[in-house]
Formats: structure tokens, C-alpha cells, sequence
């Protein structure tokens, strides 16, 4: 424990805009014209059936929208942010609301566009490594359908069985395997944008490098405010001969981490490198029932691919690294069952921890000669708050995940909970790293921006923004401190 | 007039006054590009060349920064020293538009420059993890940082990439860089026509070989390539990168994919050369006539060049699995015509590399697009520079 | 999750129950992905994500159940594959079934609803009432087209459809006492839709199991397990049938072993008598040990050593795992390792964890939704190139062979045809 005397941050409930209220008072109107935009069964508006809408994966806050649109079409999409525009009613996308910083979380003005009904493969080119993909398509649905035929769609978040790729494609969303594959925006080609006045745009392609301005690359972890995605052009990759995931059981989580350090000092670039604390392991085990070693502190679980040689190959060089660096056990996946078991523990950590309390996950990203010093200091602050964390994050690139433990129904220790969530993302900024590494801002971290950038840095970005949104109707309430917002925002030339 | 300031808070000072008098500024590294793209209608030259040096390397954290004027060289030698490139190897033009002086690791970013790994490990869009630039008013703007993930914010750094000096004086980049591979080799399969080649190019990126170049060049060009070693009608080249342990088995499998065809093995040495011959265009080296840089799908580039021989004298080659097409052709530019015959056969985007000034100023040099991604992009464009003075024209 | 409930309503038991069963939810969305309803009609409120959102919402605020919300939870399989798919051990079972009887006891179904309810609960149940139920709708068929015309009457014209155009004989083998001292001494789950539509399933299993020494007794009085009405919220009348067949099991003299289901959805809800009765002191106890006697007949089948199978049958078998097997009883190995030990080859469907819109009495009330769904199991199926499926529940059997164009077999009926008896009729 520090020396110094801890003063806990005092808790700022995280605010949304005020609801217009030109738009509430027409409540009745809006909701009756959206309707004649949309199928039927495609606008929810019954003030029970809205509920469930009021949230996404960040729970702690919520708001109930004006409508649900569940279009099915582009071009009904368009009708909708065409209207919308026109009224000045706020836009909130959503795919399959498993946003875990509040992205897809309404507000009382605005009308939700849901992309659940848009799931469909379009279509598939091996020849060209590419598939068509409606935005309400699932994240693995699309490594499922080409599977049999040896290939898969990289980036892996670990919702990847119920995210949809059009949220993946707002988020810039990662996984476990983007230290090798690169996260949504390296594995993207192109986007039917649909923008706030209703026009579809086709941005990129099936071709690799288009021309002029990179607005692909803008678009790609915009977190819906710069317009909808409807489609998406994916790369795909041809599957490697073999994976296994290996697993490395440390004393201490410092152990862990500079391991961490010392093999990608190496050169050796695994293609994920996973990292559990002992809370972590028992959570993960307990649903998974994986084999993870009960018995350590810190856990690594380090896949290599290629061919049985190559791994063979690739793991001595990190069991030596890994045998400086004091290793206590080392478990290797003893067939394909086990390796999928491994991973799908891992997976769903998030959402095993809510066998054993209520939790809220960070996501800052810390250089990794950093990871050791942040591990250490997260545990300190956790327990400042008198609360308990468990990790279990992407260690191969910095990427942490701290589930901080707590009881959402006791009102002092949410606060405590969310105050402790914002000093370990401080933590990370002041460690040279940053506020999220592949959650998004939403509005979670939205107003700890300044800490990372300074208001030049938002004007400039808040600018761009409006480009595409001048009214500021998508997604309003996210990604940019309120305060202000407005008079710097300015509509361009 | 050139300025060529050695500090960011001088290029903002600078910037800034010329915004105030809206006075255009045309923006180089050391100018071994100035020859894409329009000749910028500017007086005033703002060069990055004198802000250079390495400000930040840390081998074991896999990311360099560096001031933008710093030498391309100078950053490759410092990796390699560490075991480590810029795994996107980047083209360096300097052959293909006989330009000289050192290209810059600004330029790199500012061109979104990429090289035959482009289509597995991405360009330097993918690579550059963050910026420092002055926008159109003077202010100086950071964006990325030096972290391998972040999705905190907007990312400006995608859209500073391949700008072209239009939307800022980049002052500072960021990248991400892997560890050299070990060792490479190439198969080139030969003998085949252009379809067949791309077929057989596709067809060993569908197999676990992580084969990290893949091109096909016809015979008409291939002369050009290792002093003309590989004869009959075309060449079709898949690398092979990675541990001296893992290519030799990797290249059995291709070997034995491919028993059917002609086929040798070009080793170590003289496979880096071919690739860096491929990476900068060295067939088209050696004269003046227009080449055009084509982006399509895979599949779609060789039927695009099979229409064009029947209407106009050109030679071409492919790399990227045939999705990058490199068309020289034997007179004029023919730009109504190649943009016509990618439009049909599914859309594609042909940038004009190397043309006369007269060429260029009649043509549009970028590829056209629709109205409203152009109105778009427009608007993009007046939210990092309102009064328009950077680089103007460049990319229309 | 964050709930609101207040003390007050802590109180009833079963409002606390569904209280602790939300708060395990953490809304990571995963259950909508293997939502059959979900991935059909792309609704958040047709997935359990959404639906345990309307349940909570009501139960907080201590509402009747309304339209908006029955609409959603009607539209439920209860396939519970959402279960299978949740990491954070959210009990989906009991809270759906809360808010079903929580429907029944305060919602006022419109008149056709209700009619076409009663006459299920009353008919299927009761395999005489349900023999004659067929003769009967066998006249009715030709009407089937009409009924579809209205949205409220589309039950009614499934209903027709469903109703098998010819029933088997029933033929009633007493099963043969072993030959000195049995194995084990079972009781068969006689059933009361099953044994009407497809006897040959308990006929089967009779003969394997006294042909490998298990002696199977006959209870008294034993009746339909209660899941269909259980499913359809009618807590009085699923409770009533829980305490009369404990009763009559655990009437039966001597050791018990096990009792043997064949049919996973009345499985899935023996296995919950300890459940469904834990608060009824007289019967709680006794619930809890039939619940535990239970088995899946694979489950105890599984668990003996087989002889060498008498036939070498060359067929490829895909297996279909009924959602109350795989999910509601988690049992996915032991009928594939069955059929493999007995010499078939055994294939699996894509999207096997998807249910084939049969789900007890949903193909009668949300006929719309079970032909969608069953459309693509049987595009699963088909994909399989396999001579025949199988599967452990009579429902499944009932619904696929509507659509398959290869036959479908009890799981039993493989194994008992390997291991010397009859071969089903393929």
C-alpha cells in the first residue's frame, strides 16, 4: 500500500443530453410516420417493449428512447435518417447491444435503429478473399460460413458469438488474435454507409487501396456518429494448419507480464497472448472447466500456429523465455476439444464474472514495458476502494481489461466502482497509453478525454465529425465531453 | 519561396500566418513524389526535410517515432540494426518518376505508401499507430499514439494516411514494425497466360502458407525482372517468409501444389531483389511513357487488362494476388479508357503515377468519385483546413 | 443486473427466485445468438436477453401481465439453448416459467387464445381423449386453408396439419421378466402423447433394455409428466400431474433404479419435480428424489456395458439433438456415443443447437415462427447426405418427419435394432 493518503475521485454520475423537447412533444406524430417507413413488426413503440432497449452491455446507465426502428433494407435505413434529419430527432445505431462502454445506450429523444434483421451473408468470393456481409450479421457467422472451406474472418472480439460486425466496424473492435491479424479496421474493405440525410454511400470496395481521402478508415471506430453501416466488405484469411494454445502458470502477475515483455522483445510474435490473474482463472474455470491451473497467480495463455513442426518450433523459444521468467506450470492443449475449451473460457470472462458479482470492465491500453508497473498499481487503487478486480485482458498488446468487482444494487459501492474505473483509466494515460484500446469511448470514458487529448486535438476530431453530422444527431451524447461541445463543434465551411 | 522550419511550433507559426492571408502552401518532404498528383498551385513550399530524427525506438515495445522529415533510410537502418523493419515495405518511387534526393518517413505516411505485403500485413494506413500534425489554422493536433491498440476517439491517423499533404503538415508519425523474417524464398511457376496465373496466385493464398507475395508478370515485362532469367510467357511469383525452419516445408507444400507446372526456386538473395524490383516497378523504369496504379478485386485485374490490349498498346504486371495492376501504356494515357473499362468489369480505382504535366493537368490523376463521396470528402477536408491552402489541387 | 425490487416483494418465494436469477444477468448479449426466435425475427424482445428485460420490468412493477409483454414470452420455445449459452449462469428455466404462470394467473387471453388452450391442455395430455382428438381432426383437415386466412385461427389450421393422417397399431408386449437376478429394475415413463403417435419408441426400449437384463415395472396410476401444460403457465394442473406420478413411483415396491424417460421433454421436466414442488412440504422431499431418479434412456443406457451389435448396419445416422436433451437436460454425448458403439456412422446438422419449431404445443400456437425454423433445421438436415435421423424426442420426431425427406427414428429404436431387435421401419 502507497504512502500517501488516498483521496477517492468524487463520483460524477456520467450525464446525457437533455432531451429535446420539440422532439418528446411530438412523440405521437414521429412514431406515426416512421411507421409507414417501416414493415410491419419494424418499429417498436409500446412503452413496455421499449424497455429492454434502454441499455446495452454497460448497465449502469439507462434511458428509454422515443422508438426502435428495425429495418430491413439499406433502403429503409435511409428513410429513417432521412426523416430523423429532417425532424431533428437524435439517432442511436445499434447491432446487438453488447457495446461494454455504452455505445448503443438511447436517450429519451431518440429514435433507435436496430440492425438485428439485417443478417444476412450477401456473398462470399474466395478467389478475391472477401465476403459481403450485411451489418446485423453476427461476428462469427462469418467465420462459420466459410469454415469447411479453410478459411475465416480474423479480428475475434469475445463477444464475436453475438456482436455484430456493424458494431464491430463502430468500435474498430479487436480480439484475442489481432497482435497477429491487426483488429476491424486492418481486415475491412469497404462500407455502405447510410448518412444522416439518407444517402448510401459506398465507401471502398472489394479492392484493397481506393483513392482519395481515407474515409473508410474514419468511418471504421466513428462509434456510429458519423452514419449507419448497412454493409460491409470483409477480408478473409486462409486458416493456418494448426493452433494450440499453450498455457504458462506464474507466481506473480509481474512473473506474467514480463514474460509478456521479454518474448515480444524476442521477435517471437505468437498470435495472441492472453493473461489471467487468479480471481480471472476461477471465474473462467468454473464455467469453462478448461483445465486452467487453479494453483497459480498469474496465468499466460500463448497460441502458436503452423504446422505441428512450427509450433513445436515456436514454443521452445517461449518456453525458454518463459522458464527465465520462472514459470510454474506449463499446460499445453492436448486436442482440438481442449483448445476450444481454453479459448471459450477466455471468451466469456466477462460475462462468468457475473456468477460471482456485478462488475464493470476498463479497457485502457498501456505500453507493454508498462504492464507490470500498471498491474501493480491497478491492484492498489482497487483496493483503495475497498473493492476486489479481477484481469484478464490481450497481454501480447498492452491491452488491459480490469473487471472491477461490485455490487450494483448498493448504491455507495457503484459509485466507489465507477470512481475506481476512471482513476485505473488515468492510470493508463499517464502510463503513455490510452483510454480504450477496442471497447470505445461511448459514454463511459467520454468525459476523460481532455485527460488524453487536449481540447485542440477534440476540436479537430469533433470538426471532422460534423462534416458528416452537422447537427449532431447520431449518437449524440457519446465519444465528446458535452461541455461546450456545441460552440466548438461548429459546422464547417 | 520554400520553408522549411525545424520545429513544429515554427511550422504552426508559419501555417497559422498563411491561413490568416489565405494564402496556398504546397507541401513536400524532400519532393520525391511532387510528381503524383497535380503540381500544386502554391508560391509558397513548406518542406518537413529539416525536421528530422528518430524521437522514439523501442525495439521490445515494436514502435517508432520519428519526425517526418526523417530519412526513410535512416529508419529502415535503425530497425534493421534491432531486427525489425517496416513490415509493409514501402515502394520507393524514385525509379519510376526519376526523381531524386531521400524519401521521407513523412512522405510514407502522407502517400500511405505499401509495398507487395500490402495485401496480407496492410499498408502504412495499418501500421501507423499515431500523428502529430498542423492543421489548415495553425494548431498543432495529435492523434493515435503509441499504443498497438486504440480505438479512443476518431481516428484521424487512418485519414491523415494517403492525404497527401491535404489536410495537414504532418510533423511526427508513429509506427508499428515487426521483427525481420529470418529468411525467404520465391516459387515461380512458369509458363502461364495471365488468367492462369492469377488463378494459381489465388489458389496458393487459399493454403496455409502465409504467402506474402504474390505476383504474376507477363512476358512481355518479365525480361526486366533478375536480368531476364525467367522465360516463356509469363511468371507467376509466390513468397515464402518466416523461420529458417518453417519456409523450407512451406515451400515443399506449394512445390507439391504445383507438380504440374514448370516451376524454380529463387533463393534467398535474389528473392529480395525480385520483390524489390516488384515493389518498384522496375520494368517500367527505364522511359517516360504514362503508368498507371490500379487497385481491383483479385480476380477481376487481368480481365480489366485483357479488354484494354484490344483498344490501346500497353504492358502490364500484377502483384497483391493480382488485385494491384502496374499499366504502362505505349503512348498516350488513355484515361477515359482504362476508368471505363474498370467501371464495367465492378469498379476498381487507377491513379496516374507517372504522366507528362500536360497529361495531368487535363486528367484527373486520382480516381473520380461519385458526387456525394466527393462533397464528403470536400467537407472532411475544410474541417482540417477551412481556408483551403494546402496543397491545393494536388488530389482533384 | 441492477434490480429494484422492493422487501416487500421479496417476500414471495417465487418473486425472489426470478430476483436472484436476473441478478446473474449482466446483459452481455450472448443469448440472443442462439436464440432460435432471435435469429428468425431479429427482435431483441424475441430473445431471452429481451425477454428477461419485459419480465423484470413487469415482476419490479408489480404489473399484470399485458399484450405487449405475452406477445414476446409467447413467442419463447423455452428450447433453452439461451442456458446452454450463458456464461454467467443465468437460470433462463425457472424465470420463463414464472412469468408463464405469472401470465396465466393475471392475463385475460382473447377468447380464441383461451378456447384453443383449454382444449390442448385437456386433450393432449390424455392419450384416449387425444386418440379420438385425431380421428377427429382427420374430418377436419380439408379446413386447415380457412383457418389460416385469420391471424387468431392459424393455430386451429396447424393444429389439423400436425394431426398424423394415420395412427399405428398399438400392440402391447408385456416386457419379459429377466432370467435370474436383473441388472437393474427400472420403471419406463409410459407417456401420453407418444405412445399414441409412435408406441414403437417404448416398445423398443422394453425389449432392449429386458434383453440386457433390466427388469422394467409397471407403475400404477402414473400419468402425462406435466410439461405440456407446465409450459403453457398452468401451474395448478403441472403440479397436480408432478405429485400423481411422484406418487405412483415411488408407490412401487422395492429397490428403484432409475425411471427411464424417452421422450427428453418430459425428462427435462421430471428432472424439475424437486424444483416445481420444493415449496409444497408434503411433496418437496419426495420430488427431489424422483427428480434424481430420472434418467434420459441414453443417459442410463450409456452407463452399461453393451454386447457386440448383431448387425452391421452401414448407415449414416444424423443425430438430432433435441433442445430438451442438449439444453434443457444437457445430455449431448450419450446418444452419439451410443450410436457409434452400435455401429452407425453419426453426423451432426450445422446449427444443432438451433431448435426445430416444435417445442410441445409451439408448432400448434406459433405456427408462423415453428415452419420457419423448421424449414431450416431440415436444410440442415438435408445437408448431412444422411439415410436417417435421429433424435430422442417424440415432438422433434413429429415435426421434422412433416418436412424431411429421409425417415426419423427414435435413438431407441437404432439401438435396439443393433442389438437384436426389430428394425424401425425406415
Amino acid at each position: 500500500m502507497s504512502a500517501e493518503v488516498f483521496s477517492p475521485t468524487p463520483f460524477n454520475p456520467i450525464a446525457f443530453l437533455a432531451p429535446r423537447t420539440n422532439v418528446l412533444a411530438r412523440r405521437s406524430t414521429i412514431i406515426a410516420d416512421l411507421s409507414d417507413l417501416l414493415p410491419k413488426e419494424g418499429l417498436v413503440s409500446e412503452p413496455r417493449k421499449l424497455v429492454p432497449f434502454e441499455t446495452d452491455g454497460f448497465t449502469a446507465y439507462r434511458n428509454v428512447p422515443l422508438a426502435v426502428a428495425l429495418p430491413e433494407t439499406t433502403a429503409q435505413v435511409a428513410a429513417v435518417l432521412k426523416y430523423c434529419h429532417n425532424q431533428g430527432v437524435p439517432v442511436i445505431p445499434r447491432g446487438a447491444g453488447t457495446s461494454l462502454c455504452g455505445g448503443a445506450i438511447p436517450q429519451q429523444d431518440a429514435v433507435v435503429i436496430g440492425l438485428s434483421k439485417m443478417n444476412r451473408i450477401l456473398d462470399i468470393s474466395y478467389e478475391d478473399r472477401c465476403a459481403r456481409v450485411q451489418a446485423g450479421v453476427t461476428n462469427i457467422a462469418i467465420s462459420d460460413a466459410v469454415s469447411a472451406d479453410g478459411f475465416f474472418y480474423a479480428p475475434d472480439p469475445s463477444s464475436q458469438l453475438a456482436c455484430t460486425i456493424g458494431g464491430n466496424i463502430a468500435m474498430n473492435s479487436g480480439g484475442a488474435h489481432c497482435l497477429k491479424y491487426g483488429v476491424t479496421t486492418n481486415n475491412l474493405l469497404g462500407v455502405k454507409l447510410v448518412t444522416i440525410d439518407g444517402e448510401i454511400l459506398e465507401i471502398g470496395g472489394d479492392m484493397l487501396d481506393s483513392g482519395g481521402l481515407d474515409l473508410l478508415g474514419l468511418v471504421c471506430g466513428s462509434e456510429g456518429q458519423l452514419g449507419i453501416v448497412t454493409e460491409a466488405t470483409v477480408r478473409l484469411l486462409a486458416k493456418p494448419l494448426g493452433q494450440r494454445p499453450v498455457m504458462f502458470g506464474f507466481d506473480s502477475p509481474e512473473g506474467a507480464s514480463e514474460c509478456v515483455s521479454a518474448i515480444i522483445a524476442t521477435g517471437v510474435i505468437p498470435v495472441a497472448i492472453e493473461f489471467m490473474d487468479k480471481p480471472a482463472i476461477q471465474i473462467c474455470e468454473a464455467f469453462a472447466k478448461a483445465g486452467y491451473p487453479l494453483d497459480v497467480e498469474a496465468l499466460l495463455i500463448i497460441e502458436v500456429e503452423g504446422s505441428d513442426a512450427e509450433m513445436a518450433d515456436q514454443l521452445a523459444m517461449i518456453v525458454k523465455i518463459a522458464q527465465a521468467h520462472n514459470v510454474k506450470v506449463i499446460k499445453e492443449s492436448q486436442s482440438a476439444t481442449e483448445a476450444a475449451l481454453i479459448w471459450k473460457g477466455r471468451k466469456s470472462a466477462f460475462g462468468a464474472t457475473g456468477r460471482i458479482a456485478d462488475y464493470i470492465c476498463m479497457d485502457g491500453t498501456v505500453p507493454l514495458s508498462k504492464l507490470s508497473y500498471v498491474l501493480r498499481e491497478t491492484t492498489k487503487i482497487v483496493a483503495n476502494y475497498g473493492l476486489r478486480v479481477a484481469n484478464v485482458f490481450h497481454a501480447g498488446d498492452g491491452n488491459m481489461h480490469p473487471l472491477i468487482l461490485y455490487n450494483v444494487n448498493d448504491p455507495i459501492e457503484a459509485e466507489k466502482a465507477e470512481a475506481c474505473g476512471m482513476d485505473l483509466l488515468r492510470l493508463c494515460v499517464d502510463a503513455g497509453g490510452c483510454l480504450t484500446g477496442e471497447h470505445g469511448v461511448g459514454i463511459e470514458k467520454r468525459d476523460l478525454m481532455l485527460h488524453q487529448f487536449t481540447q485542440i486535438d477534440l476540436d479537430q476530431q469533433m470538426r471532422a465529425r460534423a462534416a458528416f453530422d452537422a447537427d449532431w444527431l447520431l449518437n449524440p451524447s457519446k465519444v465528446f465531453p458535452l461541455e461546450g461541445r456545441a460552440a466548438r463543434a461548429g459546422k464547417t465551411e | 519561396m520554400m520553408f522549411t522550419p525545424d520545429t513544429e511550433a515554427a511550422a504552426a507559426a508559419f501555417i497559422g500566418d498563411c491561413a490568416k492571408q489565405r494564402s496556398p502552401v504546397e507541401i513536400i518532404g524532400n519532393g520525391t513524389k511532387r510528381g503524383i498528383g497535380k503540381t500544386a498551385t502554391a508560391q509558397t513550399t513548406l518542406s518537413s526535410s529539416a525536421l528530422s530524427g528518430i524521437v522514439g525506438y523501442t525495439p521490445s515495445e515494436m514502435v517508432i517515432s520519428a519526425k517526418t522529415g526523417t530519412p526513410l533510410e535512416l529508419i529502415k537502418a535503425s530497425l534493421a540494426e534491432n531486427n525489425q523493419e517496416l513490415a509493409f515495405d514501402p515502394i520507393d518511387y524514385c525509379g519510376l518518376l526519376k526523381s531524386n534526393g531521400k524519401p521521407t518517413i513523412g512522405a510514407v505516411a502522407a502517400a500511405n505508401l505499401s509495398g507487395p505485403r500490402r495485401f496480407v500485413i496492410g499498408a502504412a494506413r495499418d501500421a501507423l499507430l499515431g500523428v502529430r500534425f498542423v492543421n489548415g489554422q495553425g494548431e498543432i493536433v495529435k492523434n493515435g499514439g503509441r499504443v498497438m491498440k486504440n480505438v479512443t476517439g476518431l481516428d484521424l491517423v487512418k485519414l491523415m494516411a494517403g492525404s497527401w499533404g491535404t489536410l495537414g503538415f504532418l510533423t511526427e508519425v508513429t509506427f508499428k514494425v515487426l521483427p525481420l523474417a529470418q529468411t525467404e524464398t520465391t516459387l515461380a511457376l512458369l509458363g502461364l497466360e495471365d488468367a492462369a496465373g492469377i488463378a494459381a496466385l489465388a489458389s496458393a493464398m487459399a493454403t496455409h502458407c502465409e504467402v506474402t507475395g504474390a505476383a504474376h508478370v507477363p512476358e512481355i515485362v518479365n525480361a526486366a525482372l533478375l536480368n531476364g532469367q525467367f522465360k516463356g510467357p509469363g511468371a507467376t511469383f509466390l513468397r515464402i517468409q518466416g523461420s529458417a525452419q518453417s519456409v523450407p516445408s512451406r515451400l515443399a507444400f506449394l512445390q507439391q501444389r504445383f507438380a504440374n507446372m514448370e516451376s524454380m526456386v529463387v533463393e534467398e538473395y535474389a528473392s529480395r531483389q525480385l520483390w524489390q524490383q516488384i515493389r518498384d516497378v522496375h520494368p517500367f523504369q527505364h522511359d517516360y511513357r504514362p503508368v498507371w496504379r490500379v487497385s481491383m478485386a483479385p480476380s477481376r485485374g487481368h480481365e480489366m487488362v485483357d479488354v484494354l490490349r484490344r483498344h490501346a498498346g500497353l504492358a502490364a504486371f500484377y502483384d497483391w494476388q493480382g488485385g494491384l495492376i502496374w499499366l504502362r501504356m505505349e503512348a498516350g494515357a488513355e484515361a477515359e479508357l482504362v476508368r471505363k473499362t474498370i467501371a464495367a468489369l465492378g469498379g476498381g480505382h487507377a491513379t496516374l503515377i507517372r504522366a507528362d504535366d500536360t497529361t495531368k493537368h487535363t486528367t484527373p490523376v486520382f480516381q473520380v468519385q461519385t458526387p456525394a463521396i466527393a462533397a464528403l470528402s470536400a467537407r472532411v477536408r475544410a474541417a482540417f483546413d477551412p481556408a483551403g491552402i494546402f496543397n491545393p489541387g494536388k488530389m482533384g | 443486473m441492477q434490480t429494484t425490487f422492493s422487501p416487500e416483494q421479496l417476500r414471495d418465494p417465487q418473486v425472489a427466485l426470478s430476483e436472484s436469477i436476473v441478478r446473474k444477468c449482466v446483459h452481455c448479449g450472448f443469448c440472443t445468438a442462439t436464440c432460435p426466435t432471435y435469429v428468425t425475427l431479429g427482435n431483441e424482445l424475441d430473445s431471452p436477453r429481451g425477454r428477461i428485460y419485459l419480465i423484470k420490468d413487469m415482476l419490479e412493477n408489480g404489473r399484470d401481465a399485458d399484450k405487449q409483454v405475452v406477445t414476446h414470452i409467447d413467442r419463447c420455445l423455452s428450447c433453452l439453448a439461451c442456458t446452454t449459452t450463458c456464461p454467467s449462469g443465468v437460470d433462463y428455466m425457472h424465470l420463463i416459467d414464472h412469468a408463464r404462470a405469472h401470465i396465466q394467473e393475471t392475463y385475460k387471453r382473447p377468447f380464441i387464445d383461451r378456447l384453443i388452450r383449454t382444449v390442448l391442455a385437456n386433450v393432449l395430455p390424455y392419450p384416449n381423449r387425444f386418440r379420438a382428438a385425431v380421428a377427429f381432426a382427420r374430418l377436419g383437415r380439408p379446413f386447415a386453408p380457412f383457418f389460416d386466412k385469420f391471424e387468431a385461427l392459424k393455430p386451429l389450421g396447424a393444429m389439423l396439419r400436425l394431426a398424423p393422417k394415420s395412427l399405428p397399431k398399438q400392440t402391447i408386449r408385456a416386457p419379459k421378466k429377466p432370467s435370474g437376478e436383473a441388472l437393474a429394475r427400472v420403471v419406463i415413463l409410459e407417456g401420453c402423447a407418444q405412445p399414441v403417435l409412435k408406441p414403437s419408441i417404448n416398445t423398443a426400449t422394453r425389449d432392449l433394455l429386458s434383453r440386457l437384463n433390466i427388469e422394467v415395472v409397471t407403475p400404477k396410476g402414473e400419468g402425462c409428466c406435466g410439461a405440456l401444460v407446465h409450459h403453457m403457465g398452468r401451474e395448478h394442473d403441472s403440479l397436480e400431474a408432478a405429485r400423481r406420478n411422484v406418487d405412483a413411483w415411488l408407490a412401487v415396491a422395492g429397490k428403484l433404479d432409475a425411471i427411464i424417460i424417452t421422450a427428453s421433454g418430459c425428462g427435462t421436466t421430471i428432472k424439475d419435480y424437486g424444483h416445481m414442488l420444493r415449496l409444497d412440504p408434503d411433496y418437496a422431499e419426495k420430488a427431489a428424489k424422483v427428480s434424481a431418479l430420472a434418467k434420459d434412456i441414453t443417459e442410463f443406457l450409456v452407463t452399461l456395458e453393451l454386447p457386440k451389435p448383431s448387425i452391421n448396419p452401414e448407415m449414416r445416422v444424423a443425430y438430432h439433438s433435441a433442445c430438451s436433451m442438449q439444453h434443457g437436460q444437457k445430455i449431448t454425448e450419450a446418444p452419439k456415443i451410443l450410436l457409434k458403439g452400435a455401429g452407425f456412422e453419426v453426423v451432426e446438422p450445422r446449427e444443432g443447437h438451433l431448435c426445430c419449431g416444435s417445442a410441445g404445443t409451439y408448432n400448434i400456437l406459433q405456427p408462423d415462427i415453428s415452419a420457419q425454423l423448421l424449414a431450416r433445421k431440415v436444410k440442415n438436415l438435408k445437408v448431412t447426405k444422411a439415410d436417417v435421423i435421429a433424435t430422442g424426442n417424440i415432438g422433434c420426431i413429429t415435426q421434422i418427419a412433416r418436412a424431411a425427406d429421409v425417415p426419423i427414428v427414435h435413438t431407441i429404436e437404432l439401438l435396439n435394432w443393433a442389438y437384436g431387435g426389430d428394425q424401425p421401419a425406415l
